[in-house]
């Protein structure tokens, strides 16, 4: 194994046990922390796939502001609301949980399908792109790369989402607003 | 395994530099308040109280680590540190000199971007893990404070990379001096690639860079949480803000990522707008001060000077301004900088299109 991969498996296995943690915890706050690390370590396997621009805005976008928004509410709500979200039944095992470990594991049989129907290991386009060497290499610039493909290929997607962000945002600036003559 | 060997010493060697550099900044800062209050500041220990800091640093390690009863003791422990590395990491992208950059990556500026954002979350775990209402009401308005300055700071410095057209750090310095590849223009006119010096920096290449400048400033005093937008740790109402329960060595951490803090961003400002490691001494016809004054030692000492000289200027402001309020902090980063952050963007865009 070279370094490479023994950094996949360790990236890989801190993902799985802080997910794990993350919907297993009783403890709300720690939870939320502990989400901190499954993203970063989701960032570290993204730059192990040479996708660093995808690493860094991962680490922008979930971490500098979901994961901070989603602090920011928890902490205005009170306290008594959160109690009673961690007093629910603490069995491990109950009667409760098996629609959730039914979707579970079907979605499970489902993504081990997919990943032997495709065979990840010889796919044809990525054999050609070797082949022609047009695959990316550690150190090529990908950022220019992304650029001009969002301002070509992908500009109308790419002006779809700000539309439906600049929505997002009228709607919580209306929401947000105080009524006229309300004090 | 060399290889390897090497990145640890750049590591180490960078922690020392933060280190020293807390210590030192911490007497500045006070020989520099006591200067503008017309006080004497620290006398006693060593010669002009040089080693005040010292023995400040080593009372603070001798000190207990208090653990408060109510608080949540892996989070409260664990706070800290996430403060402080988050910092630390951004030192990994910056150049020094030319050639000299502890991890050259092509997207180093978005990189620092975000890394410093994780400082927000510590912060939080901060102060929703020491339980105590000051430390959580500091923690709030801190995080409140850091997410609305980062956007006119982030387009402050989106105008640089447009006219830069690079993310690269090294990249946007060498840019700046008589190395560049490229034609540098003073104010858009002028061509200065041979003269270089203080005409080719990136605030007189593009002038309105002049008030992205400022903007990135001001916003860069708020996201270290320093005096006039200090109300995180408001000592008169709220005790001092998310780290009112630390003690010892944690208390020591969060002030070293104070300091680390400021020198980042001062470093960020100095390289992208102010030059960064190019001397600012032009070719005047036959007498080359430029060339004389650019290699690898004279880089060091150029960026270490201007980024110095930068953070005397932040505490210039903080012993000079009182504290804003935070209905005024907002509009003054919603009303004022947010839209003149765009209207840079802006100019940016019709300069690099239409004069470069």
């Amino acid at each position: 194994m070279n370094i490479g991969q023994v950094l996949f498996y360790v990236m890989a296995f801190v993902v799985l046990a802080s997910a794990l943690f993350v919907a297993g915890s009783k403890n709300l706050v720690r939870s939320i922390f502990m989400f901190f690390i499954t993203l970063f370590g989701l960032a570290g396997l993204y730059v192990l796939a040479l996708a660093d621009f995808v690493a860094v805005t991962q680490i922008v976008i979930y971490v500098g502001g979901v994961l901070v928004l989603i602090l920011f509410a928890f902490m205005l709500s009170g306290r008594e609301t959160l109690n009673i979200l961690q007093q629910q039944k603490s069995k491990f095992i109950s009667l409760n949980k098996l629609p959730a470990i039914l979707f579970a594991a079907l979605f499970f049989v489902v993504m081990v399908n997919v990943l032997i129907k495709t065979g990840a290991g010889n796919l044809p386009w990525i054999k050609q792109a070797v082949a022609t060497n047009a695959a990316i290499g550690p150190n090529d610039i990908t950022v220019n790369n992304i650029g001009i493909n969002l301002m070509t290929r992908y500009l109308l997607p790419f002006e779809a989402i700000s539309i439906l962000l600049m929505m997002a945002l009228v709607g919580a600036a209306h929401l947000a607003r105080k009524e006229r003559g309300a004090v | 395994m060399n290889f390897y060997s090497t990145y640890f010493i750049i590591a180490i060697g960078l922690f020392a530099f933060v280190a020293v550099f807390t210590l030192f900044g911490v007497y500045a800062e006070r020989k520099l308040s006591a200067f503008i209050q017309d006080r004497l500041g620290p006398t006693e220990v060593g010669k002009y109280g040089m080693l005040q800091t010292l023995a400040d640093i080593m009372k603070l390690i001798q000190k207990e680590l208090i653990i408060p009863a109510a608080a949540d003791k892996v989070l409260f422990l664990m706070a800290p540190v996430i403060i402080f590395v988050a910092v630390y990491l951004g030192f990994a992208a910056l150049p020094w000199a030319p050639g000299l950059v502890p991890a050259k990556i092509n997207i180093g500026l978005y990189y620092i971007l975000a890394i410093i954002s994780i400082e927000t979350l510590g912060i939080l775990m901060a102060g929703w893990g020491s339980n105590n209402k000051y430390a959580i009401l500091g923690a709030m308005r801190s995080a409140a404070q850091i997410i609305s300055y980062e956007i006119p700071a982030g387009f402050a410095l989106i105008a640089v990379v447009m006219i830069a057209q690079t993310l690269d750090l090294q990249e946007i310095a060498l840019q700046q001096g008589i190395l560049s590849t490229e034609k540098i223009k003073f104010l858009g006119f002028f061509d200065v690639s041979a003269n270089g010096g203080i005409l080719a920096w990136n605030i007189f290449r593009a002038p309105h860079l002049i008030i992205a400048f400022v903007i990135y400033f001001i916003a860069s005093l708020a996201e270290s949480n320093r005096a006039p937008f200090d109300i995180p740790e408001a000592e008169s109402e709220l005790v001092a803000g998310f780290h009112t329960e630390f003690t010892g060595l944690q208390f020591a951490l969060v002030f070293l990522a104070e300091y680390a803090m400021m020198f980042l961003v001062s470093m960020i400002g100095v390289i992208l707008f102010l030059g960064a490691w190019n001397t600012p001494l032009p070719n005047i016809g036959a007498i080359h001060l430029a060339d004389w004054t650019t290699n690898t030692a004279w880089g060091i000492f150029w960026i270490a000077a201007k980024t110095l000289a930068l953070i005397a200027v932040q505490m210039w402001i903080r012993w000079t301004l009182p504290r804003l309020r935070v209905d005024q902090l907002m509009n003054l980063c919603w009303k004022v900088l947010t839209p003149l952050a765009f209207l840079c963007m802006l100019i940016s865009g019709v300069w690099r299109l239409w004069l470069m």
